[in-house]
């Protein structure tokens, strides 16, 4: 088996460049094992938890703690054994990463394609000082690669490091790829990679690019945002509800019913805190870089260019203090249960910081005054700002929120403005136009009208602008696609430092 | 057809009418049990209402088999300079336009059904997965012509996402 690896690997990677994960990886990565197991058992225990009671007079429980102590050495063990098959190596153009004990697996991601790098923090690592690295390219659900667990300055070294590969620039003649500092032996080489650990630090010819930091959002503010969140309206119901129930039924058990709701909404409302807590972002030469979270923190850098749509959101309990809700799509985020962290650019900004979150994507807007612009897409309605509304056919369609339709084509982005009780506004940069779709109900057709979609990367954001007059619409298409092969064919070069496109 | 849906200066080809034919079969073969059933059962008890409810699905059919032939000759496809249109639906119409440099891949698929009327479906797919541009019912040369074209397109206007 060890052959058939060297040979994979030996085209492309010189064996020295191999490295091993630190070796406390396998004591963090086996409690997840044990945890999972034991939110089973208690699952199923839960439903009769008279048995388990009865089971505490005999001998019973050294079975339970016996079965433990094993679920606990298999799930350690097998992280251990995991962990000694994994091994990763940087080199000009990729990352390259071995895994798995039984099947093995080799990917190498490009760094020409890479779309974002995050370092991630769970608790538990979090209180070692360890962290992940996390690659995004553009490859679909479970195409990341990720590095677990590094130290937290050897993530950050490699960070750079890769950021700077990235973005086109190369390492000084005659430095090695970020080695450890230790010799390599010539017998074991490839099979025996050494570990990032603490006795060997990780070391980069590049620096960390410098960054600006843009805004912050402070604590009470994310408290005041998330308990005028739907989420806290429903608790709200269901609190009155349940004191209803009780009082007209005469008895506190009826009020129960409602604790799963009541549960689900706390969830989403912790959810949202802890996720948010914290929450800085900053401009750098290699892009926007986010910091947040609670117990699980993390950093995100996406590169310029990579962010594909913006989304900004309000709901009507944040009208007031005109609170907004910015999230991006980017390619590679927005899979799997990760989508929600990983997609927001601002949990809760006032209005400057919003048109800020905007700027941070797109600094040049296309119009001449972008705050002015930017207000009439957030708060206008028909032709504020000199916006293409819906006509007036449309509120047989829509009758609440037709006024609110809207489309501007800027020099840069198309804006999509939408929403009368929840607004909302969707912006595409041109370059990042994936294709175009029409689309014509019977009843719109009757009244002259049709629904423009611009179809991006998955994520949180689906532009489309509805009931626009036909003809509009259909003009829309046809000049959007000429705008974005034009756009596109001025884009900035996919690695950003670059001034010239790659041959 | 509406002009936002026919643009002017497009010329649309048209899929292979054995597309309505391998789609009719597929109905009458989903149909062909219940009607069956029913017949049957219509004939042991001579119930009028079992024979009635027969003839409504045998009615049905024949109106599904008009509104196929109807539905296959509304799908259209143009390519153009730099981008490829592909238009359907009757009652809910679409127009999907894929330039050729955001295309990521292109699938030919054919079904046993499809393989047997002679038809294959040319499927288009960007970075986005809502991206909806598949042509049902090409002849398999047209199929692997337009496959070539649009990969040899899509190559010499590459670009990332």
């Amino acid at each position: 088996m060890k052959a058939t690896d060297e040979e994979i690997a030996a085209e492309t990677v010189d064996s020295t460049a191999w490295r091993r994960m630190h070796p406390v990886t396998p004591a963090i990565k086996g409690w997840k094992v044990l945890v999972a197991v034991l939110a089973v058992s208690w699952y199923q225990l839960g439903e009769n938890l008279r048995e388990v009671a009865s089971l505490r007079d005999g001998h019973v429980w050294l079975f339970v703690v016996g079965g433990l102590a094993v679920v606990a050495l298999v799930g350690f063990g097998y992280s251990a054994l995991a962990w000694r098959a994994t091994r990763f190596a940087v080199t000009d153009d990729a990352v390259h990463l071995q895994t798995g004990v039984l099947f093995r697996q080799q990917r190498q991601a490009r760094l020409d394609r890479l779309q974002a790098v995050d370092v991630v923090q769970p608790l538990l690592a979090r209180l070692v000082g360890l962290s992940e690295l996390k690659l995004e390219v553009a490859g679909g659900s479970g195409s990341a690669v990720s590095l677990a667990f590094l130290k937290e300055a050897d993530a950050e070294a490699l960070r750079t490091e890769l950021l700077a590969l990235a973005a086109g620039l190369r390492r000084p003649a005659g430095t090695e790829p970020a080695a450890p500092a230790v010799p390599a032996d010539p017998y074991t080489k490839g099979v025996d990679a050494p570990a990032l650990d603490d006795a060997t630090p990780l070391t980069t010819p590049f620096v960390d690019a410098p960054e600006r930091p843009v805004y912050e959002v402070p604590m009470p503010r994310l408290l005041m945002a998330t308990l005028r969140s739907g989420a806290m309206v429903a608790v709200v119901v269901v609190a009155i509800a349940a004191v209803v129930i009780s009082v007209v039924a005469r008895d506190v058990g009826a009020a129960f019913v409602l604790v799963p709701g009541l549960l689900a909404s706390g969830g989403f409302i912790w959810t949202r805190v802890n996720q948010g807590a914290s929450f800085r972002a900053a401009i750098s030469p290699d892009g926007i870089r986010l910091r947040h979270g609670l117990t699980e923190s993390r950093a995100q850098t996406v590169p310029p260019g990579r962010v594909q749509a913006i989304r900004l959101s309000q709901s009507p309990w944040w009208r007031g203090p005109d609170w907004w809700r910015v999230e991006i799509n980017v390619a590679g985020y927005g899979h799997g249960e990760d989508q929600a962290r990983e997609t927001v650019l601002h949990p809760v900004a006032t209005l400057d910081e919003a048109m800020a979150a905007v700027w941070l994507v797109l600094p040049d807007l296309g119009v001449e005054d972008p705050q002015a612009t930017l207000d009439a897409a957030l708060h206008g309605r028909d032709q504020d700002g000199g916006f293409t509304g819906a006509p007036r056919s449309a509120r047989w369609v829509d009758p609440i929120g037709w006024r609110r339709h809207g489309v501007l084509v800027t020099h840069r982005a198309l804006l999509a403005r939408s929403g009368r009780v929840f607004r909302q506004l969707d912006i595409v940069p041109h370059e990042r136009t994936q294709s175009l779709g029409l689309a014509q109900g019977p009843l719109q057709r009757r009244l002259g009208l049709a629904s423009f979609v611009v179809h991006s990367t998955p994520g949180p954001v689906s532009p489309s602008v509805a009931h626009l007059d036909q003809k509009v619409a259909a003009a829309l298409l046809n000049e959007q696609s000429a705008r974005a092969r034009s756009a596109r064919a001025a884009a900035a070069p996919e690695r950003w430092m670059t001034t010239e496109p790659p041959a | 057809m509406s002009e936002p849906f026919d643009p002017a200066d497009v010329t649309w080809s048209r899929v292979s009418p054995r597309l309505a034919a391998a789609r009719i079969t597929t109905t009458c073969i989903v149909f062909a049990l219940p009607i069956a059933i029913l017949v049957v059962i219509a004939a042991m008890t001579g119930e009028m209402w079992v024979w009635l409810s027969a003839a409504v699905l045998v009615l049905f059919v024949g109106w599904l088999v008009l509104l196929t032939r109807r539905q296959v000759r509304a799908i259209g496809y143009a390519e153009r300079d730099d981008d490829l249109l592909v238009r359907k639906g009757l009652m809910f119409r679409q127009l999907v336009v894929v330039p050729y440099g955001r295309m990521q891949y292109v699938d030919v698929t054919a079904g046993p059904l499809a393989r047997k009327f002679g038809i294959a479906s040319v499927q288009l797919h960007t970075a986005s997965p809502a991206t909806t541009a598949t042509i049902d019912g090409l002849p398999p040369h047209e199929a692997a012509r337009l496959r070539e074209r649009l990969a040899s397109r899509g190559e010499a206007r590459l670009a990332g996402l």
